[in-house]
């Protein structure tokens, strides 16, 4: 007895691609990568600039000293003098971040420190009396003999920063990984609703069952045809995700310091990811669509794994979960993890095969599952 | 020949909010369909007539009961037997997205016809079937005499031996109805054995060599079309029909 998955795969990705909005999904998803990569990255740049242009606007309920002023226009604070009350009121208006009184050598910063704009500004000022201070400092040694900077620069102190990447483009990686995850989820939910409750509601399913096809062969072909067009999906995100990093060093400062970069071994483990997560994600969206009747619950019903695909990833990237073991076969989190791991340059091999094994384990099941549920009636009413 | 055994099908239905009521749809039928025979199922709608095909055609369990198909049965021989038998039905729906050619070709290759002959028998039978103008067109653009001309053309394909036909002529105008009667009765004449379904009792009548009539899926007569109408004392199947249900009717 020949197997017939492969005729069904045929069928399968003849009308995937012969579908405009399965088509779409599959192609269309994949342009928001780019989209996310350079948006947040021109939205970092511009938070980055802001906290030196945007928040330099300071109120002196005092006059300048001469040195003052010289250090004002060294850092480029937009001084705004007047008397207390009226800093406050330009405060509320926004028209200044901070003004500073001043009591004898007292001298205070009013702002609000919790809010964005006073955080910049708190922290421009304290930068700017650090330097009045040392400028202060300097000619008091110097006005009775002695050589300041040996005094004050008793000891000095380098950053030297060993790391590969910075904050930016390790947030950019990571979060351009779980937006592949949740892309690849997006293009599996059409087809295999489509495949399943779709074929139910135009009674095409029927006509299927009649033809001398086991169901192993029905499922396993249309798990391939959902999981072929999901790994184009992954992929072609993977690529354009690529593409968008090199984009980005290039167009962006914030990336001059530490660019992003992915290793070639990095890239092959993506794929390797994106092939598992694609298996899974597809077996499960059949699953659920071949208990619903119609089209439109079958779509309900896999919404939400559009969330749980990104969440558990999201809150292990954000809370700093690193991958072991036991979190390696934790179904959305593993690949999520896995996915963490390669954004950092770290290759786990067994938290890898770990993944990767108990992918194949839940594919049988769900494969178990749905061939049980099409040996019956069930599947058709 | 096809030997129907004490087939019984039962389904739950909700009754109210809280109640479930079990009922069975196909009660006990039993009978034979022998080589070059067609054998109509005739019955009101609800009768149990679809639900008696589908199990038959191997797409339905039985709760109870078995079909055989000569010395073959769906527990032993699923695959083989559905090789052997094509089911159609008023309702039978094909793809829309490809042409009438893919969906034969797809269909030879699921009955595993042979490679080299599946393009001269699709030929074949679209030139018996008036396909030709049409045969590379997209399913979903066709009309519905023309999709239903292609659904019998994808019964033909792998030669069955067995037809199961519920209701195939329903929502077809007189020429379409008309070319899928000339096919059955030319398959027929081949020595297959048809299973054919309706509640157009006319048609029935014209073309099965036996009837059987269901209602609330129990056999209420079996016989030839001249027999039934001899132990009715009436002139056609549609009298008789009402003779033998009396008072206890669904609509025809």
């Amino acid at each position: 007895m020949k197997s017939n998955v492969f005729n069904i795969l045929k069928k399968e990705i003849r009308e995937i691609f012969r579908d405009k909005k399965s088509l779409s999904m599959m192609l269309i998803i994949p342009i928001m990568i780019p989209v996310l990569i350079l948006g947040m990255s021109a939205l970092f740049q511009s938070q980055m600039s802001k906290s030196g242009d945007d928040y330099n606007k300071i109120g002196f309920a005092y006059d300048l000293s001469s040195e003052e002023e010289t250090l004002v226009n060294d850092m480029n604070i937009e001084a705004v003098c007047g008397s207390e009350d009226e800093l406050r009121s330009k405060l509320d208006s926004s028209d200044i971040y901070l003004y500073v009184t001043k009591e004898d050598n007292n001298y205070v910063l009013n702002t609000n420190v919790g809010s964005e704009s006073g955080g910049y500004a708190t922290s421009l000022m304290k930068s700017y009396y650090a330097n009045y201070k040392t400028l202060l400092q300097e000619e008091a040694l110097t006005n009775i003999g002695q050589d300041a900077n040996q005094i004050l620069n008793i000891i000095t102190l380098e950053v030297n920063d060993l790391g590969e990447n910075n904050f930016y483009s390790m947030y950019i990686v990571g979060y351009a990984f779980l937006f592949i995850m949740m892309a690849i989820t997006v293009s599996a939910t059409y087809p295999a609703t489509d495949t399943t409750a779709g074929e139910k509601e135009r009674g095409t399913l029927e006509t299927l069952l009649t033809f001398p096809i086991k169901s192993r062969d029905i499922i396993v072909g249309k798990l391939l045809g959902v999981t072929i067009s999901s790994i184009i999906t992954g992929v072609l995100s993977l690529v354009l995700a690529l593409i968008s990093f090199e984009v980005a060093n290039n167009q962006f400062t914030i990336y001059e310091t530490a660019p992003i970069t992915i290793s070639g071994l990095s890239i092959v483990m993506s794929v390797i990811v994106i092939i598992a997560y694609s298996i899974f994600i597809s077996g499960l969206c059949i699953a659920i669509a071949s208990m619903c009747k119609t089209f439109k619950e079958a779509q309900s019903a896999l919404t939400p794994l559009t969330f749980v695909a990104f969440f558990p990833g999201m809150i292990a990237f954000m809370v700093g979960i690193k991958s072991t073991a036991i979190l390696s076969i934790i179904p959305f989190l593993n690949f999520s993890l896995v996915f963490n791991d390669i954004s950092n340059g770290i290759i786990n091999y067994m938290d890898i095969l770990l993944m990767f094994v108990s992918t194949i384990v839940y594919i049988a099941i769900i494969i178990y599952c749905i061939i049980k549920q099409y040996r019956s009636e069930k599947v058709l009413f | 020949m096809i030997k129907v055994n004490d087939l019984k099908k039962k389904f739950v239905k909700q009754k109210n909010k809280k109640e479930k009521m079990e009922f069975y749809a196909v009660n006990g039928v039993s009978f034979e369909a022998n080589e070059g025979e067609i054998v109509g199922i005739l019955g009101p709608n609800g009768a149990g007539k679809t639900t008696l095909l589908r199990m038959v055609a191997g797409i339905m369990n039985p709760t109870s009961g078995d079909v055989q198909f000569d010395d073959m049965n769906y527990k032993k021989d699923e695959i083989k037997i559905k090789k052997s038998l094509a089911y159609l039905s008023g309702n039978t729906k094909i793809y829309n997205s490809i042409s009438p050619y893919e969906l034969l070709r797809m269909c030879a290759e699921f009955y595993e016809v042979k490679k080299d002959e599946i393009d001269n028998r699709i030929q074949e039978i679209s030139r018996i079937l008036e396909m030709d103008k049409f045969l590379y067109s997209r399913i979903g653009n066709l009309s519905t005499g023309q999709t239903q001309r292609v659904n019998i053309a994808r019964c033909l394909i792998h030669d069955p031996k067995y037809y199961i036909l519920d209701e195939a002529t329903s929502g077809l105008d007189i020429i379409s109805s008309q070319i899928i009667l000339d096919f059955i009765k030319s398959e027929k004449k081949k020595g297959k054995c048809v299973l054919y379904s309706t509640h157009y009792m006319e048609e029935a009548e014209n073309i099965c060599d036996r009837v059987i009539m269901i209602n609330h899926g129990n056999i209420i007569k079996e016989g030839t079309p001249d027999e039934i109408r001899k132990a009715t004392k009436t002139s056609n199947l549609r009298d008789a029909f009402f003779a033998l249900i009396g008072s206890d009717n669904n609509e025809e």
